[in-house]
């Protein structure tokens, strides 16, 4: 499965933004324009497609699309 | 003829009145208010919050005597009422865990979690017992998609939903669910936001079997609000501001001083350090914070997982636990947008006579109009 793709999909889906912007290095609030419960809603989407738990400690680390990307590498790819 | 106010169910627990006392902390709704709401036949809710700092003549200041203080409290109002009490408690609190577990222990009939998302079991209480205690969950949310992301994920993780929602509006005390931007946005009110949420929970309510009752505040004053609320589908309302204006209220009389005197224009959002804004009657305390003052302080044990204790201008416990003990040089008081109609104080029981009343009279005047629409009202 293609982690990085999966993750862009999810992001586009969720917060109803174009492809193009979903870059490694966009950041949800800023860039994305996500609130609190966006975060929340994309954070509870990863868990159910990938079927795994985030902590809240990691969670908060999560601020970027890359971040999350490469988080969720390390966990599926353990 | 005869128009009641209907009970409210929350699972086996029956309130003879769908009126549920706010819990107001820092110290406004104790043993002493809730108890008296409970005794009329409706919920009385303590407010968790630094019930340690108020209530303690050492002031100790640490987490243990917070969560002493609960267990104090709790056992107090069962010695005070047989009727229906309910724990509230911040998800932004750094011990909300350890209160939701003694509230648990203590046997509370109802907790209701709010100021933040309660996406986790709390307390570190597992599956088997949230399932089984027999502690009601409600939960407090200010948008259908709040709800429906706590719901979502209590489902999909736990198999089990909470017993009751209470959907606070715009127009409530204390700190408020919604962005600034939000609350000057007119379409954002009660009567908006409870029918989404309504139509949000009803496929929880069939896949889980349960009635989930949906309780409506912020902003009620009158019974007729009452009414209206009801109207629109609310199984009960809660109500904090015209509690606080009782003589049962646990505040000091300077602060309910501050809710008579008050005007309309001295009723204020500020940003709290919690990081959700809120409303309060602007004191020269408040006026001063506002304007840039910076009140210094030391900060204990970092009460709130969300206050960044080392920008913060002031103290924010600090300034409602002084409030709540009438140095009111020394806080503020949160107010619902109401607060400006207090022009006197009165016992709990007259206001819930009072509310009856009113109430009973806006729904014999709409049957006047309209004898066939009347789905809340029961006739006897
Ligand atoms: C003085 C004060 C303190 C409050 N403290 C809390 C609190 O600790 N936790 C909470 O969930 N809500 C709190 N609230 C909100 C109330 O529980 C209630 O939902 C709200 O006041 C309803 O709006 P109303 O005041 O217009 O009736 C507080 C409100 C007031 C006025």
């Amino acid at each position: 499965m293609d982690i990085a793709a999966k993750v862009r999909e999810i992001i586009v889906r969720e917060m109803d933004v174009n492809e193009s912007e979903v870059t490694d290095k966009a950041k949800f609030i800023e860039d994305l324009g996500a609130d609190s419960l966006d975060q929340v809603e994309l954070i509870m989407e990863f868990e159910k497609e990938f079927d795994l738990e985030i902590e809240d400690t990691d969670a908060e680390k999560l601020t970027t699309v890359g971040a999350a990307i490469t988080f969720l590498k390390s966990k599926l790819e353990k | 003829m005869n128009i009641k106010l209907p009970e409210l169910k929350i699972g086996e627990l029956i309130a003879k009145i769908p009126i549920i006392q706010g819990g107001m902390g820092v110290g406004i709704s104790r043993s002493g208010l809730a108890s008296a709401v409970a005794n009329e036949g409706g919920i009385g809710v303590i407010s968790s919050v630094g019930l340690g700092v108020v209530q303690s003549t050492t002031s100790k200041k640490d987490r243990a005597a917070n969560l002493n203080a609960l267990r104090y409290e709790i056992r107090e109002v069962k010695k005070k009422t047989n009727g229906i009490v309910g724990i509230n408690i911040m998800v932004a609190l750094s011990d909300y865990d350890d209160l939701v577990k003694i509230a648990i222990e203590e046997k509370a009939d109802i907790l209701f979690l709010g100021a933040g998302m309660p996406l986790k079991i709390p307390g570190g209480i597992d599956l088997d017992t949230l399932r089984k205690q027999t502690t009601k969950i409600g939960v407090i949310v200010s948008s259908a998609r709040a709800a429906s992301l706590i719901f979502r994920t209590w489902s999909r993780k736990f198999n089990h939903v909470p017993d009751a929602v209470v959907v606070e509006g715009p127009e409530a005390g204390g700190h408020l669910g919604f962005s600034r931007e939000q609350l000057e946005d007119k379409k954002q009110t009660l009567e908006n936001i409870l029918p989404a949420v309504i139509e949000m929970i009803k496929p929880f309510e069939e896949q889980f079997g349960k009635k989930i009752p949906i309780i409506a505040g912020g902003g009620i004053f009158t019974g007729e609000d009452i009414y209206k609320i009801m109207e629109l589908g609310a199984d009960g309302v809660q109500m904090g501001t015209r509690f606080v204006a009782t003589h049962e209220c646990d505040a000091s009389p300077a602060f309910k001083q501050q809710y008579v005197d008050c005007t309309k224009e001295d009723i204020v959002i500020i940003d709290s350090p919690l990081g959700l804004p809120g409303r309060a009657i602007a004191n020269t305390y408040l006026k001063d914070v506002m304007k840039g003052k910076k009140i210094p302080f030391s900060c204990p044990w970092k009460c709130l997982r969300t206050c960044d204790y080392k920008t913060a201008p002031y103290c924010i416990a600090e300034a409602l636990t002084n409030a709540c003990v009438g140095l009111m040089d020394h806080g503020f008081a949160f107010s619902g947008s109401n607060a400006y109609l207090i022009d006197t104080i009165v016992s709990v029981k007259e206001l819930i006579e009072t509310l009856i009343a009113e109430f009973t009279a806006a729904a014999e005047k709409a049957l006047q109009l309209e004898p066939e629409l009347n789905p809340t009202v029961s006739h006897t």
